[in-house]
């Protein structure tokens, strides 16, 4: 055994120096493979990027009530009797004696894009104090907070970075009234960071809204509180709405735009990888044709067959292992980080960051040498069947 | 023999490189197919609009509710033509999952506005326009369902809740439509304002939407701004756009999907042309003698790089053509799913812009090894054999 | 100063008239002249066999014949026409008209099977199909390999395939044959058939044919043999 690993390590040796006599078919194997690898992880990484900006914001302690089959807080509408009935709900942590508990406007409202100047929608929350106690990792990086009965808004980074019109101190025109810009806040990169907030009884008096609300979050005092809560829910007949904690309502939300995205890039990437696939197999069969002779001496001066199969197998995966690479260091360089924004399912605009792990890369690093192994399989199988007589014929 | 099995036979001389390279280039333009009819499914909206209807949304923003009033006020303004107006249902059928596109219209001014766009027999509108509890719903969303004219149909919303509380309306199919103007699948469905707006628990008397036809698409934008300008300084500022714009619109909340697109299908083209051009330059660096004995037999060089180059253009030809077909079967073939959420159609001018691509990939792959092969010198490719 | 003329022909023009052509290559940084002011003259319906070691200029004579090189000075006249100062694409033509090769490797066109690389040079002609299979035809007939039209180079013999690329050079019909070693990869059995082939081309159909040969016996085919060394020629009667 180990004279024939002996024997492999040798072949493929002698197979990889000669890449360099093929300089340029080589490196168009290695770019085309580098293309298809960018192209999934670009892919990769905005699924994954759309799914961590929404799932890392949802808390398992804090749930999210809304009227029953609402789906998302846009659809949904609760009454002030509803509130009240919910504020005496069992299992709900309590700050400075009052219970944790803050009912949530959600209206839509048009913002334009920095990069094209699209009209979108953006999320305009309207809450009190309890609700920014709820929300861990909030912190204002800039201005203060808004004061309650005032048209003041706060403004999430990722919505300050991707939307224009939103600066600290700049006056903002929904419909007939004028809001005041008086603080940034983050988020950790949450889908929070894509929101205006501003104080419930201003957006409820100015969206003409009454005494409605259209969601309320609570904290739990641990996290099986929720199944008392869910039956004191069951036992009200005034109570028609849903209770789910906020990790599973955003991951809810993630799931369909993440899964879009796979869906289209998977298949995408795989028609590439096909193509590049076609280029790989060009270029080994090329590579044993040009070398059938030196095979072939190897093998009469007594190497194996095996050893010209795996010689050749580590000439595609070589060149498949640097595709991957600089597919992944160029999807690394242009993608990884790169902010943007879609619709997501509440109707308004995530921005999000392309996220582009330890885990995706190793995704991209598999692919290219599942393309490179397929590529040189029959290539492969070719060498080791070249005839030891064809070292001696003269042509 | 003529020239043309000449290039056929030398670019099939090595069937396996000759199938590998073929295929390169197949899923690219395979895919290019695709994406382009992707693309164009996409903003199907934004082409069924027609020239002369503005849509009047509330100023903040377009799911923000108008109040119904506005529809009387607005059909005042001179140039309007015809009015009618759009409620936002967030039906489904069954399972929230089953989501449907539902609105609540009026239905005699609705059909009127749309006649051009949507194809309903003259009985079955009739029938939905004296039916309070009748619907009508695109062919597509009836053949999902399975549902048939009569059947009385169980739409839930997840906005709008019965005095009740119940959730679910419970309403009669009278029609099924087709969409006449483009070729986007027959999807939604509609019903009576009046029903949704009577039973409903909250948001009595506003609607969403309001569409208008004008007199003349060159009164447009007199009239948008007679529109937004007459609500300007009531609790619902208006925002009157071209229909065109509207729809627009909800394609550009989605992200830059052409900036995707361009991007997605560079990079397979860009690709296939690295791969393609290569085989070509080692074909012909192999051909060297070959191209040699051809020139001492007297062939031109000008010829010989005419047969070079017409081997890379019929390459990029053959392969992107077959392509295209595979393109347009699957897009046949997508077309009858029931359910499938986009019509894709490989339009004309998508088979004229492949062309062009086809023609430009041939160059760029051709061009070079062509002119080494016109600069072949007889004599040195002699010694070199 | 007069270099030896190899023979003033009774003819009114010769078909090839050489004279005073100097050749010059540049290799490596030095020059080496390959012919100093060469003349030469051959009559049409002349077999020669031109010999000579390595390097004394043979096959550039023939490149310098055949059009496909180029002379640094003097006049190369061919059948009444200058190569020396004819356009590239002029020379072309001429080629196909004028002259037909023949290699020691055969060089036929892999992808081709024998009919069709015959057909080859025709398609620079505006003859019809029906008229070029006819030429075809007849050509492989001349080669005895009309049984042979649909195989594949690589399914022929050495000698086949010398055949299908002899029927190549005369199907255009030219005067001129140019041979370069045409047995030097046969054996000697097929080596005298293909020479016997020449001999027929230039006796029945009128071709003239020079013939570049290591070869003694091959050159005793010829009807006279020119000894190329150092750039002149060397004349010797047959003593066959």
């Amino acid at each position: 055994m180990p004279v024939l690993l002996k024997q492999i390590l040798s072949v493929s040796w002698i197979g990889l120096r000669s890449i360099p006599q093929r300089p340029w078919l080589s490196l168009a194997t290695i770019f085309t493979i580098a293309t298809v690898v960018t192209v999934l992880l670009a892919f990769l990484a905005m699924s994954e990027g759309f799914r961590q900006t929404l799932t890392g914001g949802g808390s398992e302690s804090v749930v999210l009530v809304m009227r029953g089959n609402a789906e998302a807080e846009l659809n949904s509408v609760l009454i002030r009797d509803q509130v009240a009935l919910l504020n005496s709900a069992p299992g709900i942590a309590k700050k400075d004696g009052a219970p944790l508990v803050s009912p949530e406007l959600y209206v839509v409202v048009d913002g334009k894009k920095r990069s094209n100047e699209a009209k979108v929608n953006l999320p305009l929350r309207g809450m009190n104090s309890e609700g920014i106690a709820l929300r861990e990792n909030v912190t204002l990086t800039q201005g203060r907070m808004f004061a309650p009965g005032r048209n003041e808004l706060v403004v999430g980074e990722s919505l300050l970075r991707e939307f224009q019109g939103f600066d600290l101190g700049n006056i903002v025109r929904f419909g007939a009234s004028d809001w005041k810009v008086v603080g940034i806040f983050s988020a950790a990169g949450s889908v929070f960071e894509s929101e205006l907030w501003s104080d419930l009884a201003g957006v409820q008096s100015q969206f003409n809204r009454g005494s409605t609300v259209q969601s309320v979050r609570m904290r739990l005092t641990e996290p099986s509180a929720i199944e008392d809560l869910r039956a004191y829910i069951a036992n009200d007949p005034r109570l028609n709405v849903d209770v789910v904690t906020e990790k599973a309502y955003f991951a809810k939300q993630a799931e369909g735009t993440s899964d879009i995205i796979l869906m289209l890039g998977w298949p995408l990437a795989i028609a590439m990888a096909l193509g590049a696939l076609a280029g790989a197999l060009n270029t080994i069969y090329t590579s044993v044709a040009t070398r059938s002779r030196e095979i072939a001496t190897l093998r009469a001066i007594g190497f194996s067959s095996t050893s010209a199969f795996f010689g050749t197998l580590t000439e595609s995966l070589l060149l498949s292992l640097l595709g991957g690479l600089l597919g992944s260091i160029l999807a690394l360089l242009f993608f990884d980080g790169i902010s943007t924004s879609t619709l997501g399912s509440s109707f308004t605009q995530v921005v999000f960051r392309f996220d582009l792990s330890a885990r995706l890369l190793l995704n991209g690093a598999v692919f290219a040498l599942v393309i490179g192994f397929l590529g040189g399989l029959t290539p492969a199988f070719r060498a080791a069947r070249i005839p030891v007589a064809s070292a001696f014929s003269d042509r | 023999m003529t020239r043309g099995s000449l290039i056929w036979k030398n670019l099939t001389r090595s069937r396996l490189r000759f199938a590998l390279t073929l295929f390169a280039i197949f899923i690219a333009f395979f895919l290019f197919g695709l994406i382009q009819s992707f693309d164009r499914a996409l903003n199907a909206g934004a082409d069924i609009a027609a020239a002369n209807r503005l849509v009047v949304s509330n100023k903040i923003n377009f799911t923000q509710p108008l109040p119904l009033s506005y529809v009387n006020r607005i059909k005042t303004i001179e140039g309007v033509d015809m009015v009618t107006h759009q409620n936002w249902m967030g039906s489904y059928y069954q399972e929230p999952r089953n989501f449907i596109f539902g609105f609540a219209v009026d239905p005699e001014s609705f059909l009127a506005i749309y006649a051009d766009d949507i194809a309903l027999p003259p009985e079955q509108a009739k029938a939905f326009i004296n039916d309070r509890r009748g619907m009508i719903a695109g062919a597509n969303e009836a053949r999902k369902y399975g549902w048939k004219l009569g059947d009385l149909i169980p739409i839930s919303s997840n906005i709008w809740e019965q005095t009740d509380g119940s959730k679910t309306w419970e309403l009669v199919l009278d029609g099924i439509f087709e969409i006449s103007s483009v070729d986007t699948p027959a999807n939604g469905i509609y019903l009576h304002y009046d029903y949704l707006n009577e039973a409903r628990s909250f948001g009595k008397d506003s609607t969403g939407t309001i569409v208008i036809a004008t007199q003349d698409p060159a009164l447009n934008d007199e009239i948008a701004n007679a529109i937004d300008t007459r609500f300007l300084n009531s609790p619902f500022a208006t925002e009157t756009r071209t229909e065109a714009a509207f729809n627009a619109s909800f394609i550009e909340q989605l992200g830059n999907i052409s900036l995707i697109i361009i991007s997605v299908v560079g990079a397979a083209l860009f690709t296939i042309l690295i791969i393609v051009s290569n085989t070509m330059a080692m074909s012909v660096r192999e051909r060297t003698g070959e191209i040699g004995v051809m020139k001492a037999l007297g062939f031109p060089a000008k010829t010989v790089f005419a047969l070079i180059l017409s081997e890379a253009l019929l390459l990029a030809l053959i392969g992107g053509s077959l392509g295209m077909g595979a393109a347009w079967l699957m897009a046949t073939v997508t077309a009858g799913v029931p359910g499938f959420p986009l019509r894709l159609v490989l339009y004309p001018d998508i088979w004229l812009m492949s062309l062009g691509v086809m023609i430009v990939l041939g160059l760029l792959t051709g061009l070079l090894p062509a002119w080494n092969a016109y600069r072949i010198n007889i004599a040195a490719a002699f010694t070199r054999a | 100063m007069a270099e030896n003329i190899s023979e003033i022909s009774s003819a009114p023009t010769p078909l090839i008239q050489l004279r005073d052509v100097s050749k010059t290559y540049r290799k490596s940084g030095t020059d080496i002249t390959i012919f100093h002011n060469l003349n030469l003259e051959i009559k049409a319906g002349d077999f020669v066999a031109v010999m000579g070691p390595s390097g004394s200029g043979k096959t550039t004579l023939l490149n310098l014949l055949g059009g496909i090189d180029r002379a640094d000075a003097g006049s190369i006249a061919i059948n009444d026409e200058e190569l020396t100062h004819m356009s590239e694409s002029r020379l072309s033509r001429w080629r196909a008209d004028t002259v037909g090769f023949i290699f020691q490797f055969y060089n036929l066109m892999p992808m081709l099977n024998a009919a069709s690389n015959v057909e080859l040079p025709l398609l620079l002609t505006r003859l019809s199909r029906s008229e070029r299979r006819k030429n075809v035809e007849t050509a492989l007939q001349i080669v005895g390999l009309e049984d042979r039209a649909g195989h594949s180079p690589k399914e022929l013999s050495g000698g086949q395939q010398q055949r299908v690329a002899i029927a190549r050079a005369i199907v255009s019909d030219p005067k001129l044959l140019l041979c370069d070693e045409p047995t030097g990869d046969l054996d000697r059995g097929t080596a005298a058939e293909i020479l016997e082939t020449l001999q027929m081309l230039n006796r029945d159909f009128g071709k003239t044919i020079i013939m570049v040969t290591h070869d003694p016996e091959a050159a005793r085919y010829a009807k006279r043999v020119l000894h190329l060394d150092k750039g002149h020629f060397i004349e010797k009667e047959l003593s066959s």
